[in-house]
């Protein structure tokens, strides 16, 4: 059985590779290039990070390939994001980007070249199409990959999903003297290296300072400097001092206005009912009115909830600012049912 | 482990650390103090300078002690206000000087050698700065500096007689030719010359800018007005101290070195001709540094091969498109017309002090067998 593994440069999709090699799988390695740009005084590391997966796929003895997918990127992932933040909402790169690029267009390009199937180094498990959470609970990113297709699950391996710990991992990858083994993890959104989502926006999107407003009392207490680097939620870096801290509540991107409150108790914070958009669905549907349990974000605890209809979710107890645009994703035990967007 | 990437960085000389040490322990003082301790450094450094003159031919006063090559380059290159000429194989300093600089860029042969007569007709009036590089670091090429300097001569003079007023300069970059070739300024006749400590088992960020006496170059670095105003800034004591004692060192050794080293190179290079027909030697067979192999293979995938060495404990150089090169190809490779996918196939060994002939023997079927088994994988993608 031939796999294309999708070799990062970094510690799990190298054990992945090392893996797929022992249990005696045809492995190719393959970098994928993603957009990325220098902004100035930080420099993205893909040329580290393409030289290391293929230091570790010469380790391996085997062959090894780069997919360019600069263009597709920038338009499905860099755009999307910048469109997104742009209509005020909080979206998630990385969910997009397993979505149109490593599960959709790697996948395509690896079959066409040849694979039979392809691999990653995520930390999730699948099993006949259906998507299993970690065996490591603290490690698991299946928040992440909701929006994959069964298709494509019945097409991938995650060789690394039922490792008990990242030390495990790091343990395994220096075992077999992987050069990867005691890099760290990468920090930051990938394609601009170590820099903040704001420095990133600003060289995209234009700003202007706005004011920032008591939603309460309708006071002007502040200036942002644009509307665009504010989420829901948010209680530090907005500059206004003294007192209660205050947490934006709301923004209006037409006024270039930011809403602030001392009051965690503000009716606008605390979320039970969710609209979503963009449903996707893995296998089936879940039932309508049945409890399942849901994720907010990345590695939030899982809380019960229900769909009262096909796009609208009902929280048992009320979350703290949901923001519009990021992703609530349904689990039923162990298996990932899939989730939706939030909708403005 | 075997090293064998000298032309990249040299190991210091212990002789060399054994000299700088008291300068960068108690004889710290700045030269320009007053007290007797500081002036005994100042004494030391000014020695260190004239024994680098020494070995040169030139005088104290023309050696100007930089950061290294890449800042020796942009003092003489920067240094003139008029057009630069060099070529397409030259240090990236100079290229990208050249390129700011709107410089002329000649075209070198299939052996990285420069047509002579192609370079006289490129000196036109405007042309205040030819810089070449005496041995080219990748392929080994070595220049006729000498020829190049009568070329400028005889320019000079027809300047003159035509009564054209600007200057012409050679400047040259010797910093792959100390220790193997005849570096006297003099004697090869050039104006400017670049030499770099790290190149020749000395200091790494320590270089100097030989500068012919009479020629005003504009300062690099504007300060305290130290290295004749050109570069100011504190004297770097341990450096200088060092680059001297390693040119001394590199300059006694040449010759035998030169001979000793050639002869490992042929040996190495006859074995790998063996092995693969079909590898291509890069470089002058006759004017090349005696020291660098430069062979490509097609087919291979050079960043592969230089990968598996290093597996094996072998450390050498690849002017493939390769990550370490940001995706791109060797400049020098490309210039000399390899094909891309023969360029990829590029892996340069260079030898150095350390390299013995056992270390030879016990690298070939190394050697042998890492590109036997990446030749399977096939030529790089990039």
């Amino acid at each position: 059985m031939k796999v294309y593994v999708g070799m990062s440069g970094g510690v799990d999709s190298s054990l992945a590779a090392a893996l797929l090699v022992e249990q005696g799988y045809d492995v190719t390695g393959v970098y994928m290039k993603n957009w990325t740009r220098d902004l100035p005084g930080m420099q993205c590391p893909w040329a580290e990070d393409l030289a290391d997966a293929k230091r570790v796929a010469v380790r391996l003895n085997i062959p090894f390939k780069v997919f360019d997918f600069q263009d597709e990127y920038k338009h499905l992932v860099v755009d999307y994001m910048i469109r997104e933040y742009s209509a005020g909402r909080t979206p998630n790169p990385d969910i997009m980007c397993n979505q149109e690029v490593k599960f959709k267009l790697f996948l395509d390009a690896a079959l066409a070249d040849g694979a039979d199937v392809i691999a990653t180094g995520h930390y999730a498990r699948v099993q006949d199409g259906y998507l299993l959470k970690a065996a490591d609970s603290n490690k698991d990113q299946t928040y992440f990959l909701y929006r994959v297709t069964e298709s494509a699950l019945q097409k991938t391996l995650f060789p690394i999903g039922a490792f008990s710990s990242k030390n495990e991992v790091r343990a395994e990858a220096e075992k077999r003297q992987l050069t990867t083994a005691a890099k760290r993890d990468s920090q930051g959104i990938c394609f601009v290296g170590s820099v903040g989502i704001r420095e990133f926006l600003s060289q995209f999107v234009e700003t202007k300072p706005g004011p920032i407003v008591e939603r309460e009392t309708g006071k002007t207490l502040g200036q942002h400097d644009g509307a665009i680097f504010y989420t829901f939620g948010q209680r530090h870096g907005l500059n206004i001092g003294g007192g209660l801290p205050y947490y934006v509540v709301g923004k209006d991107m037409a006024k270039n206005e930011v809403y602030v409150s001392t009051n965690l108790n503000d009716s606008h914070f605390w979320i039970s009912e969710v609209a979503l958009t963009d449903v996707h669905w893995i296998n089936n549907q879940p039932d309508i009115g049945k409890t399942y349990q849901i994720r907010v974000r990345h590695r939030a605890p899982l809380v019960g909830a229900e769909l009262i209809d096909n796009n609208t979710v009902k929280i048992e107890k009320a979350e703290r600012a949901i923001a519009a645009g990021q992703s609530i994703v349904f689990y039923d035990g162990e298996t990932v049912l899939g989730g939706g967007i939030v909708r403005s | 482990m075997i090293y064998l990437d000298y032309a990249a960085a040299t190991p210091l000389d212990p002789r060399v650390l054994k000299a700088q040490e008291p300068y960068l322990t108690d004889q710290f003082f700045n030269p320009s103090a007053s007290y007797l301790a500081a002036q005994n450094v100042r004494a030391n450094y000014e020695a260190a300078r004239h024994n680098l003159a020494q070995v040169i031919g030139a005088r104290p006063a023309e050696v100007i002690i930089t950061a290294g090559a890449t800042e020796s380059i942009n003092l003489a290159l920067n240094g003139v206000s008029g057009k630069i000429l060099t070529t397409d194989i030259e240090h990236a300093s100079v290229l990208s000087l050249a390129k700011v600089r709107d410089g002329v860029v000649i075209p070198v042969d299939a052996k990285g050698r420069i047509n002579l007569s192609v370079l006289e007709s490129s000196i036109t009036d405007e042309v205040e700065l030819i810089s070449i590089g005496y041995a080219n670091s990748e392929i080994g090429t070595v220049q006729s500096i000498k020829e190049i300097a009568s070329i400028v001569v005889h320019v000079r003079e027809r300047r003159k007689s035509m009564g054209i007023d600007r200057p012409l300069l050679f400047h040259t970059d010797a910093s792959q030719a100390a220790g193997y070739l005849d570096i006297n300024t003099a004697r090869l006749g050039v104006d400017l010359m670049t030499l770099n400590a790290g190149k020749c088992y000395g200091p790494k960020q320590v270089g100097l800018l030989y500068v012919r006496a009479g020629i005003q170059l504009r300062p690099l670095v504007y300060g305290g007005g130290q290295e004749m105003g050109l570069r100011s800034g504190t004297e770097n004591v341990a450096g200088a101290i060092g680059f001297a004692r390693a040119l001394e060192l590199a300059e006694k050794k040449r010759k035998a070195e030169t001979v000793r080293l050639s002869e490992l190179r042929d040996d190495l290079e006859a074995f790998v001709a063996n092995e693969f027909t079909d590898v291509v030697i890069n470089g002058h067979k006759k004017h090349r540094l005696p020291n660098v192999l430069n062979i490509s293979i097609p087919e291979l995938d050079g960043e592969r091969a230089v990968f598996a060495l290093d597996q094996a404990g072998v450390m050498v150089a690849t002017g493939s498109a390769c990550a370490a090169n940001k995706g791109t190809r060797s400049h020098v490779l490309m210039a000399i017309g390899l094909a891309p996918e023969v360029a990829d196939g590029s892996l340069r060994i260079s030898l150095g002090r350390l390299t013995t002939q056992s270390e030879i023997a016990e690298l070939k079927p190394i050697l042998a067998e890492v590109i036997r088994t990446q030749l399977k994988f096939g030529a790089a993608h990039a």
